[in-house]
């Protein structure tokens, strides 16, 4: 096709044009004629017959579909978007399928499929496979922002799909009843707020603190190091973007409320990669970010709350890998709840979700991001959520 | 006298209106009504847009037609009436966005109200407290500590460009060959061309954790540093403009000055400074608008933290600048805290304005003081 254009470029350019302008007409008209079919669907469309949804989302209204977010559950969803969008073969190995060399995580669960990943998880729902490499039944995008952004954007209607590391209540500032009216809440895997400390300060001992310390440290009551067993070194204390996702949930969870002062805070960062880069870069400095981030230079600490130590160890008795540690948190991806999908996810979002909850998922998208999978009983109750599987 | 003055403004506006006329009657009525087409279809276009009119296109389009209509037929005409409105219609973007901006900061300066004598005045808790905390308890909104920052970074900045940037201008303008200047002065606008993240990227991972060990202080980030790197990154601009205004000098002045025996060193400290004072005195200002507005270096490598820094003079902290907090918060705030982002856009958009306006009444002065016939 390409090359019969090639030639002249400025027919096809006019084409181009001209096909844009269908399209963006179309859409208009389609915009306007929802209204009605959707009442329509609403009166008639309740009991839910399966394969009457397959067909109205399967068949035509095959579409992109984009998440957008928080800086924290983009590597997890996109990674699982780029996996989505290679759909690759069986016969790979490393992305999906068996071969002799490899054989990607999880791969007992899908009874040696011989469809390509995308495929697979899209027929479930109803689409039809194109068993072509990096050809998925529907693309997936996500972009990345912030928290709010990604709650916004959902809320208005922007995207599919709303990553957010902070529950959308507290993004929106909207109460618990209106949100689980208006959204549907997919957690799909857990992040810990590991607390770090610069290597100067854990290799002089300090490789344990309290809960209670930190929230010293970070209410400005507790300023040099030597008060709670360190070198004589004033506290470099960094916190996050005043009000973001991650803001939020460490002053709820572990200075105890929302709302809670932060008036020992002298430096706030907005990306993990800065925070590393400030807590490598300077002495005596204390932070929290996601564990994806730590590393020998940004050494994470144990934390004792209320006498059970969590340890920065997968191997320990408690971890900060659990879900009991108090500063973990769930990582949504939050769909609406609109006319046309009462259950609030559509069958494109259901498709795409469903992958994160297989053990696949969690273990390629979430554990090797450095993020905390889901225990089974919580994987199953998230998949309860979404639509029926055809 | 004032009767003589209505008559006459009156002549003038019969005289112009019979121009027009005449101009009207000139013109193929068909050019006439094309125009006239285009310019109630803008307008109506104009109002679409400002009612968020899905029908807006439909003028929008009839205008498209008209202009191409007469494009085809009446280029000369059609082209007079583009180019106005294009003209127009720049100017009413700029004074929308102006607009929109303060509409957007009027709910955070309804809520910093405070009241003096028993008068409410809106807006005046910003600047009479220096609280800034968006979400524990009392939620306030100070813009004392972003403004303190802008003026210790702009200050600190304004030292570091003004002695460098005006004495490389006089070197360039007045010692340096034809040839080093030839070569140098393009090579200095082009140093005005590095994107500022480069600069506030050596400044966060090199310059900053190199100041905080060296003076011990707590934690990275310090209007020195933020000053000295802003102030580096203005300096292009301060040569570039104070070098145009010392050759701006005319040669005769400083002619005559040599013709008196004096060196060159005291024709340059007593003639072409004296007289290019003004202009490099714009330059100077042209820099200083660069510091305050400059975002990208100091939000990297600031702290984030509005407070003031204790004690005022103390530089070697650097909390944050009215640019560095809008950079810092848009993507998270909500609510009156983004409104407040918008208060202190208001701010930096009032300074800007003053020192653009202030630069270029010198320059004007510098033109008429200066200018001569050429």
């Amino acid at each position: 096709m390409s090359k019969a254009n090639a030639g002249d470029t400025q027919v096809s350019r006019r084409k181009f044009l001209l096909t844009s302008g269908a399209i963006g007409a179309a859409g208009l008209a389609g915009c306007s004629s929802s209204e009605g079919n959707s009442s329509e669907e609403s009166d008639g469309g309740d009991s839910s017959d399966s394969s009457d949804s397959s067909d109205s989302s399967g068949g035509s209204e095959i579409s992109l579909l984009n998440a957008e977010g928080s800086s924290t559950v983009y590597p997890i969803s996109n990674k699982g978007s780029s996996y989505w969008n290679a759909n690759a073969p069986p016969s790979d190995g490393e992305y999906w399928g068996s071969t002799d060399e490899s054989t990607v995580p999880g791969w007992s669960e899908f009874d040696n499929t011989d469809m390509n990943l995308a495929d697979y998880f899209a027929s479930l729902y109803g689409f039809d496979p194109t068993e072509t490499r990096s050809d998925p039944p529907y693309p997936t995008t996500v972009s990345l922002s912030h928290s709010g952004t990604g709650c916004k954007a959902v809320r208005d209607g922007l995207v599919d799909i709303g990553n957010s590391s902070g529950p959308i209540t507290a993004e929106l500032g909207i109460s618990d009843e209106k949100a689980s009216e208006e959204y549907v809440d997919h957690v799909v895997g857990r992040d810990g707020q590991p607390v770090v400390v610069s290597k100067e300060i854990f290799d002089a001992g300090v490789t344990q603190i309290t809960g209670e310390q930190v929230r010293g440290i970070y209410q400005g009551e507790i300023t040099n190091w030597s008060e709670i067993g360190g070198p004589d070194q004033e506290i470099f204390v960094i916190g996050r973007a005043e009000g973001s996702g991650t803001d939020t949930s460490f002053r709820l969870n572990m200075l105890g409320a929302a709302d809670a002062s932060m008036s020992g805070v002298s430096s706030r960062f907005g990306q993990n990669q800065q925070v590393a880069e400030a807590v490598a870069n300077n002495e005596g400095a204390i932070a929290y970010m996601a564990l994806a981030f730590t590393s020998d230079q940004v050494p994470p600490v144990a934390i004792d709350f209320d006498g059970t130590v969590y340890k920065p160890d997968k191997d320990a008795e408690n971890t900060i890998f659990d879900s009991a540690y108090p500063l973990n948190r769930d990582l949504h991806m939050y769909t609406r709840i609109t006319e046309e999908t009462p259950g609030g996810t559509d069958m494109q979002e259901g498709a795409f979700l469903n992958m994160f909850l297989t053990s696949f998922g969690q273990q390629v998208f979430v554990e090797q991001n450095n993020y905390i999978p889901l225990p089974t009983k919580d994987i199953q109750a998230e998949a309860e959520k979404l639509p029926d599987q055809v | 006298m004032i009767g003589t003055q209505v008559v006459a403004a009156r002549n003038a506006l019969t005289h112009r209106w019979q121009r027009l006329s005449s101009f009207v009657g000139d013109q193929e009525p068909l050019a006439v009504a094309t125009v006239g087409i285009m310019t109630i279809a803008l307008v109506s276009a104009l109002v679409g847009f400002l009612l968020v009119s899905p029908f807006t296109i439909i003028p929008f389009g009839i205008f498209l037609i008209a202009a191409s209509y007469g494009w085809l037929n009446y280029q000369g005409l059609t082209a007079r009436m583009l180019t106005l409105s294009m003209t127009v219609s720049t100017i009413l973007i700029l004074l929308l966005i102006t607009l929109f901006i303060f509409m957007k900061s009027v709910p955070v300066i309804q809520y910093e109200s405070q009241s003096v004598l028993g008068v409410s005045v809106p807006g005046l808790r910003m600047f009479t407290q220096v609280q800034w905390d968006a979400v524990s308890p009392p939620i306030r909104y100070s813009m004392v500590p972003m403004i303190h920052g802008t003026v210790m970074v702009t200050t600190i900045a304004t030292v570091v460009a003004a002695p460098l940037g005006v004495s490389a201008a006089l070197f360039l303008s007045e010692i340096a060959p034809t040839t080093v200047r030839e070569l140098v002065k393009p090579g200095v606008e082009i140093l005005a061309g590095i994107p500022s993240i480069v600069y506030g990227f050596i400044g966060f991972t090199i310059l900053s954790p190199w100041a905080a060990d060296q003076f011990q202080i707590t934690g990275q980030g310090s209007y020195l540093f933020v000053g000295i790197v802003v102030g580096l990154m203005a300096l292009p601009t301060v040569v570039s403009v104070a070098e145009d205004a010392l050759n701006s000098v005319p040669e005769s002045m400083k002619s005559g000055s040599l013709a008196m025996g004096t060196t060159d060193w005291q024709t340059m400290t007593s003639i072409t400074l004296p007289a290019a004072f003004s202009g490099v005195s714009a330059a100077v200002l042209l820099g200083v608008g660069r510091a305050i507005g400059e975002t990208m270096a100091a939000t990297v490598m600031l702290r984030g933290v509005p407070q003031l820094t204790k004690p005022l003079y103390n530089a070697f902290y650097g909390q944050a600048t009215l640019t560095s907090l809008i950079a810092n918060n848009y993507g998270e705030a909500d609510g009156l805290q983004m409104d407040a982002l918008f208060a202190a856009g208001v701010i930096l958009f009032i300074t800007v304005i003053v020192i653009s306006i202030g630069s270029q009444y010198i320059e004007w002065q510098m033109q008429r003081k200066l200018g001569g016939e050429s």
